[in-house]
Parts: structure tokens; sequence; C-alpha cells
């Protein structure tokens, strides 16, 4: 029987991560993934006959730059397109675009708002700090507050400088990101509705809230993380879909000499004497290693790979009442002809950018009250881009694959998901949309909608949900995914986490498998 | 002229003057027209400071009855145990958690408890981690934990109950334009818990106004406050509405920030970034009152009409789009005299509260018995704005929110009290630790004056 340092339960981009810096500091490491290919959520398929889909997650705007360095994903294949705007198509027939080129997006706002586009730069610089003063903390292990331990006291401690150093503007304006609602944050700065919605969605996303619940501002940030490192920009649209970062990540680890297997879903960690000594196969094959990593979220860890009975109770507590609650789908189109807005008609370089149906924060708390009471959200929030624009390898020439992501669809619907409401969800997005792209119906070839329960069947996230678990403040830092139990260790030696479902957690930003390989390697 | 003049004549108003004027300052405290309740609870330091004695706090026992859809109704008492006991007729999971429950949250409490009796704490400082740290490890994971959480997520993680979890969710947004679905009305729960015995989750009234107004040492005067006049950047004296004008070189206000700096203040004395943050300081009406008189008792002394936590919810979904609750959550306190007095939520600013009072009667007309409605009152927000003196209708001045609570109450330029204007203090609830606790705003203030 072959015996490994490592194993990666789940070949997730963050599992892949883990498993190349593994395998880059001479472990023997061994990635395990339950489908046919890997990349987790992040992954391209041809759904349909000549077209690609990125299925679920399809954008990058915050993979970690040092990542994209040390791993030299770009000599693996990776490249990023920028998408160059957003354009949120208004009730009344006119809509409001953000551009990445600067004096465009001034004189744009500036039709809608003067305060606006005056207060625009400002805010852009204050994220932009914000940003900076956040960033730190994606790349450490979260100290915790409840030990007295040595190390977590000293890692407080440079927490509270840290804090210190930024002067107590930046921290008090922290403090608000952190603590308000976006639409709340969001009205400090701004007077114009789309402008405030399509902002205040990012900070929405993957959750169960809605634009005026505290806790949604932090998310703003996000986008801004990326265009701080200045590698690429916020946004961008990996060639070849975002499989295509799955694979340049796996290519890395494999160049480093790790062994992915994949069709092998492992049905436990195996146990013995309080220690995890190496997982079995669901078809009964047992494979040995020193520690076991596990990129799959901390409920499916601890609760169905791992088994309570080898956790203390406490922990098993925490887990569950960890939140997850998914909240998200994604309708992918393929198209005859490209959609004709009626805001923006005929082509142009609108169409290589994201559209966002988001008119004003109520339309977004609307939807959101839909779904608070387990229904689809009757008129959705969207967040739209057309690949083949960008990569015309996606699908077949003179057509077109359009991405939608849908909020709000909650995992939890009344009655549970069927295939009829399935397509109850296709229709109300297509409808929707087609408000504003009336050749949308005709166009359609075909349709491929992706529920939360889909995402969970498919791709074994919890409940659907995006990021591993909802990124709410109490499920956030050391409180991710359990107190006590931040810092990529679990209870059980020789078991560590590397999922999104761990600080920082979400989007394919992979901090969590680059933590978790630190942790490991047992670096300071 | 080494003259203060304190703005207001509520419970902080009164408790600053007094300890500056026991600090030997010759102190004049200007009311309003309205009668401010006592609401909350009085800090054992302000009571020590002032040697105030005969404290009565009320809380009506049960301190909540909540109707049961089968009939009858859950009481929640002083007595744990008592509670517990009704608790278990609904539910033996959540009547045999309930000790516990309360247990977890009268600590946390009393961590807040001090917090409110002392101006508010650096959070980056060694003290504060220190003394947060004596929470223990498993308080502090809760004090982390709860403080950003929505109350309904704290409940559910407890509790199974809708009429519980309606009745403990309504402490979680009292006043608040959030439902209890919102992140950080976990922690209202414990501000209104602040100074309770366990397992009380509502403020008492207390007689604290009654004994303050019969202290000696301060001149009371009623009238309205226009301006407050400053030269070269220092408080100069107060002019009043009836034209007269009062020397003073320091003021102390209890008025909201934004009326105390932007109208008692001529503009242009300060910083146009203060103003603006001044201006963004949310203080959105959300409650209706009803006052009705009863010809006999209801049976109970206090009553909560909040089903379930969906329930609040949807009453503030209505709010949230600018409109009134069609099923508002109600609160009713009946007192000795058979007099009712009903908070209503939601009703948002500027909605038409025409049809409410009907509404509420209706709704509480099935609980009071044989009693009859003598005569009755619904108070809009506009309109309590108006009679109580809350500044768009709202009661705390400034919303109790995660974002205005603490080192940022109401702003962190602000939070200790001191203006950029020499001389200038604010004292009231949109002050650290803000409503609910009567008189601790003005403590602090005042002692945060006395330490320079």
């Amino acid at each position: 029987m072959r015996s490994f340092d490592a194993i990666i339960i789940g070949g997730g981009h963050n599992g892949l991560v883990c498993a190349a810096y593994l395998a880059r500091a001479g472990r023997k490491v061994l990635v395990l993934e339950r489908r046919e290919r890997v990349g987790g959520a992040a992954m391209t398929e041809e759904v349909f006959p000549g077209f690609r889909f990125s299925v679920f997650s399809y954008v990058v705007s915050l993979l970690r730059p040092e990542i994209i360095r040390d791993l030299e994903l770009p000599r693996h294949g990776l490249h990023i397109l920028p998408l160059e705007s957003t354009i949120t198509p208004l009730e009344n027939g006119d809509y409001l675009g953000q551009w990445n080129d600067h004096d465009q997006n001034r004189r744009e706002l500036a039709r809608h708002s003067l305060r606006d586009a005056e207060a625009y730069d400002e805010f852009g610089l204050m994220l932009h700090q914000m940003a900076r003063a956040i960033k730190p903390l994606l790349g450490m292990a979260p100290p915790d507050p409840t030990s007295l331990s040595l190390a977590n006291l000293s890692g407080m401690a440079d927490l509270a400088r840290h804090f210190r150093g930024l002067g107590g503007k930046r921290f008090h304006t922290l403090h608000k990101l952190l603590t308000m609602s976006s639409a709340d944050f969001l009205d400090e700065w701004f007077e114009n509705e789309a402008l405030k919605a399509t902002k205040s969605a990012s900070g929405i996303i993957g959750t169960m809230l809605g634009p005026r619940s505290p806790g949604t501002a932090y998310v703003l940030l996000h986008h801004y993380m990326g265009e701080l490192d200045g590698v690429f920009r916020a946004w961008g649209f990996a060639k070849g879909g975002n499989g295509s970062v799955s694979a340049a990540i796996a290519a890395a680890a494999q160049a480093a000499g790790a062994e992915i297997r994949c069709n092998a879903p492992v049905a436990n960690v195996l146990v013995s004497r309080g220690r995890a000594k190496g997982v079995v196969l669901e078809g009964g094959e047992e494979i040995r290693a020193k520690i076991v990593v596990s990129g799959a979220d901390p409920r499916r860890t601890f609760l169905q790979l791992v088994g309570e009975k080898h956790l203390p109770d406490e922990f098993v507590e925490s887990i569950q009442r960890f939140r997850f609650r998914g909240s998200s789908a994604k309708v992918n189109l393929a198209l005859g002809e490209l959609p004709d807005f009626t805001c923006l008609p005929g082509r142009g370089a609108h169409l290589r950018g994201a559209f966002s149906i988001s008119p004003s924060v109520a339309y977004l708390e609307r939807a959101y009250d839909d779904a608070k009471y387990g229904e689809i959200s009757r008129r959705p929030y969207m967040d739209i881009v057309i690949p083949s624009m960008l990569d015309p390898a996606m699908a077949p020439p003179g057509k077109h694959v359009m991405s939608i992501f849908v909020q709000y669809a909650p995992y939890h619907v009344s009655g549970g998901w069927t295939d009829a409401r399935r397509e109850a969800l296709g229709d109300a997005v297509v409808d929707t949309l087609a408000r504003y792209a009336p050749n949308l119906k005709s166009a359609i070839l075909h349709r491929q909608v992706v529920t939360p329960a889909d995402i969970e069947r498919i791709v074994g996230l919890t409940e659907g949900n995006i990021f591993q678990g909802e990124l709410s403040l109490q499920q956030m830092f050391f409180l991710r995914p359990a107190p006590s139990w931040a810092k990529y260790r679990t209870p059980l030696a020789g078991l560590y986490q590397c999922g999104a479902g761990t600080h920082p957690g979400g989007g394919v930003m992979g901090a969590s498998g680059r933590n978790a390989a630190r942790v490991i390697l047992g670096a300071p | 002229m080494n003259r203060t003049v304190v703005i207001g004549g509520g419970a902080d108003a009164l408790v600053a003057a007094q300890m500056l004027a026991t600090a030997g300052r010759e102190v004049l405290v200007i009311e309003g027209a309205n009668a401010p309740q006592a609401e909350g609870w009085v800090p054992r330091q302000v009571l020590r400071a002032l040697k105030l004695q005969g404290l009565e706090l009320h809380w009506p026992d049960p301190w909540i009855s909540v109707p049961l859809p089968g009939g009858g109704r859950l009481e929640l008492w002083r007595d744990m145990a008592r509670s517990a006991e009704s608790i278990r007729r609904v539910s033996a999971r959540d009547a045999q958690r309930w000790p516990q429950f309360c247990k977890r949250m009268a600590r946390l409490a009393r961590f807040l408890e001090v917090l409110y009796a002392e101006p508010p704490p650096d959070p980056l400082s060694a003290g504060f981690a220190w003394r947060a740290r004596r929470l223990g490890g498993q308080g502090l994971e809760d004090l982390l934990r709860i403080l950003p959480m929505p109350v309904a997520e704290l409940l559910d993680d407890w509790f199974e109950n809708d009429a519980l979890k309606g009745a403990l969710g309504g402490a979680g947004v009292l006043h608040l334009l959030q439902g209890p679905r919102s992140g950080g009305t976990a922690f209202r729960l414990l501000h209104h818990h602040v100074g309770c015995p366990p397992g009380v989750f509502r403020a008492p009234r207390s007689n604290v106004l009654e004994l303050l107004r019969r202290l000696p040492r301060v001149e009371l005067q009623g009238a309205a406050v226009q301006r407050v006049a400053v030269q070269a950047g220092a408080v100069a004296g107060v002019l009043l509405n009836d034209g007269r004008e009062l020397e003073a070189s320091m003021v102390v206000s209890s008025a909201d920030p934004r009326r105390s700096l932007l109208e008692f203040i001529e503009p242009g004395w300060l910083d146009p970034e203060l103003v603006r943050a001044v201006r963004h300081v949310r203080r959105r009406g959300v409650s209706a009152r009803l006052r009705v008189q009863l010809d006999r008792s209801p049976g109970f002394g206090a009553l909560a009409i909040a089903p379930s936590l969906d329930y609040l919810e949807r009453a503030y979904d209505d709010a949230k789009h600018g409109g009134v609750s069609r099923q508002p959550y109600v609160e009713a306190r009946c007192d000795e005299q058979h007099r009712l007095d009903v908070h209503i939520q939601y009703a948002a600013q500027g909605a038409d509260c025409a049809k409410l009072g009907d509404t509420v009667l209706a709704m509480l007309s099935e609980h009071w018995g044989e009693a009859v409605p003598r005569e009755g009152e619904l108070l809009s927000p506009q309109e309590l704005a108006q009679t109580e003196g809350w500044p768009e209708g709202q009661a705390h001045h400034a919303e109790l929110a995660l974002d205005q609570v603490l080192w940022m109450r109401p702003l962190p330029e602000l939070a200790r009290y001191r203006t950029p204007i020499e001389g200038l203090w604010l004292c009231g609830p949109a002050m650290h630790p803000g409503a609910g606790v009567a008189g601790a705003a003005g403590f602090n203030c005042a002692r945060e004056i006395l330490r320079r």
C-alpha cells in the first residue's frame, strides 16, 4: 500500500492551491477528486455541443496575486481577460454605465448625478485605503482571542498594532464597513439609486441578507482588492472559462510533483487512536497519509467524512450551527444571436462587459423579501456576462454563451426544489432579462438552470452555498468555521481544513488553500 | 460669567447638571415643553455620585405576556423558574434551555453594564482587551459572535417556539428600522437586558426623574433654546426663544447632535466634514404610540403581539418600503389607573398612520377581556417628534446600531461628549451608552467635563 505525506480531499481551487504549495515544499501529495475532473465550482464544461460554460463560478476577481506569482500560473495556462464595464439597464429605458476608463466613467456618472461623479474618486480612494488595511489579514491564520497561549496573545497584539497603525479615522471607517449595511454606507456617499444598487449588490452575493441588512458593507471592499494589486483589473474572465483557473493550478501542482486522482470519492476519513491516518474511498480502497487536508466545506468534512463520534461535542455543535443557506443560482444560455439591449442597442464595447440587473436598492430588497419567506425572487438580481464576446472559443462561430448569476434562489425554497421549480426560476430570469433585451427569448437555443440544490448535488457544496458557508460577520475570521479552530487545524490530530469554509473564505481567491499550506508547513 | 447651561429636562441632562453643581459650578437647566419619561435602568454609579435614595424600578410581573395561537398566554416572569414553567407548556426543550440562555446573556449584559457607566473605551487598548478577556473564553466568544448577529439567528440557535422567539425578538428591533433577520439586532437584545435581572429583557421604568428634580442646587427654567452663541470658537451664551439672552461659558446639551451642532450653532463654526458626518447620523423614526384609557384592568401588565420572528420581519418589510406595518408589532403596558401605553412598530416616517389606531385597537381588544376603551390617542412618528422631542420620531436620537455604539456613538469625533466648540458638550441619548440607560450619558459627560 502506498503512503503519502498529505492527502487533499477535493480538487477545488483551494485544495489544488494547497496541494501545489505542499508539493513545492517537497511533500508527497495526493489530491482526491470525487468528480471526473478537478475544479470543484471553478470548472468549464461543454454543456451543449459547441457551447462551453463556466457552469458555476464565472469571473475572477480575487485570486491572490501572490498565488499567481508563486505558482507561476500564467506559465501553466492562466490568461485573464479584463471585463471593461458594468452596465445597469434602468426601468425607464436608460442605463447607468461604470467603465474602467476613468474619464469615460466620470462623464457617464455626471450624466446621472454631478454630485456622485464628484464623490466617486474620493470613494474609490477610501475603499482603496480600506482594502490595504484588510489585505494583511487575508494572508494570516487568524489568532484566537479566547486563547491565552503566547502565540495567540502575540497575534492579537500584532493585530491591535496593525489597526492602531491605521490611525483613528481609517480604523473608524473600517468599523463602519464591517458593521453597516451596504445601502446605508453608500447613502453617505451617493444619491443615484442605480449606482447604489449596483455597488451594494456585491455585498449580498452568496448571502441570505438584503442590501439594507447590517454586515453587507464590507464586501464592497472585495471589488477593490483585485485592483489594488495591479495584477489585473478588479473583474476578469479567464480565457477558456473558470475551469482554466483550476487547470492552471492543477498543472502547477502536478509540475511540483503532486498526484491528482479524479473519480475518487472519499467515503470517510480514517481515524485511529484519535488521529487522522488517511482516507477510505467509496470503493473501499484505503489510502494512508501522515496528514489529511479537507477542501470540503465544514459540515461535509466534520459531520460526514469524519463523524461526530471522533469530535468534541462543543465543536460539533459549532459546526451544526454554522450557516450555509445557499441563495444563488446560475442560468447559462446558449444564444443564436447577441442580446440587443433596449438601452444600448446593437453591438458595442458594452457587450464585452458585465450587465447588472439592479435598478434600485428597493428592487434588490424586494428580491430579498421573496426569498426570506422561502420563495424565488419574482424579479431577481442578476449579474450577466457574455464570455463568448471575450473568448470566441466558448461558442460556435456566430453564436454566443451567456452566464447569468441569479439571486435570490433560496436553498430552503418552500416545497423543496423540483424540476418545475427549476424551470420556474429559469422563466423568471429570462422574463426579467427580456424586459431589457427583448430579442433574448427568440435568441435562446439552450438553457441550463443551476439551483442551489444542483450546486450541492453536483459540486458538493452544502446547501449550495457558494462560499462554503455564509460570509457574515459572526462566521468570519477567528469564528470561521468554529471558534478556536479557525487556524486550519481541527480537533482531530492530523486533519486540516483548506476550503473556503475557513478564513478568509469565499470567491476564487485561493487564500484559504495557501494559508492552510503555510500552517501545515509550519510557516510563522 | 462662569455659568453652565444644561439643555433639556431628561434624566441625562439632570444628572449632568447635578454632577456639575455638586462640583461647585453654577448650573441652570433649560427644560423644553415636553415631559420626558425615565425609561431604563439607572447605573448604581449615578445613584452613588448623587446620593440618590428611594429609587424604585418598575417592571410588570410577568414582564411580558404573549398570546398563544391556541389561546392562553406565554408569560415571562422575573422569576426564571416560573418563566421556565410557562415555557414548558409550549416547549419542554425551550424550557430546559431557558436558564442556560439567561445565564449566558446575563454574563454579557454585565460586561456591557460596566462599559455603560463610563466613557466609551478605546477598542485597541490593552486595558480594554484585558477586561474583555475577563469574560472568560466562552464569554468572549459569545460576545464577539453574538454582537454582529441577527437576533433571529441567536434565538433560532437556542429555541424552537415561535411565541417565545417573537417576544424576545421584539427587544432586538425596538425603535430600530431593521427586522429580526438583520445583523446587529442580537446586540439590541443585550442592550435592553443591561441592568435587568437575569431572564428579563425589557428596560424598567423608574421614578429617577422625580428624584432628580427634587434635588437642590440646580435652577430649572422652562424655555426653549434657539441658539448657542459662540465667540472666538468658544461658547458665550444661550439665546432663548422668548428673546432672552443668557451668558454662559459652558453649554451641556441633551438635544440630539444634529440639533445641538447644526441648529443651535451658527453655521461656519464647524468643519464641513464634521457637518457632513453629523448629517449622516441615522435617526429614522419607526414607531407610533397609542394611549388608551380603559375602564378596568385589561388583565395584563405588559402584553406583546409578536407571534413569531417572521411576523416581526413582515412588519418590518412594510416599513422598509416606506409604509406602515399592515400587521404591526405591538407592545402594551398598563398602569394602575388602567392607562394603556402602546408601542407600535413599524411606521415609517411620513407614512399614513390614519388607520393604524383602529388596527391596533382591534388587535388589542381581543386580549383585554371585558375592558372598554374610554378615550385614546394615536401619535405618529411625526407627532412623537413634536410631543416627545424625538428627532424624526426616533426615540434613541441616534439609532442604536453597531456602527453607532460605543466609540462610534454618535460619531467617533464626538464620542467623548466634547465638541469642537470650546465649552459645548453633548449628553443626550445619542451619546454613549444611549437610550435605555437613564442618566448614564449625562453622568459620563459630566465626568469628562470635570476631568479637565
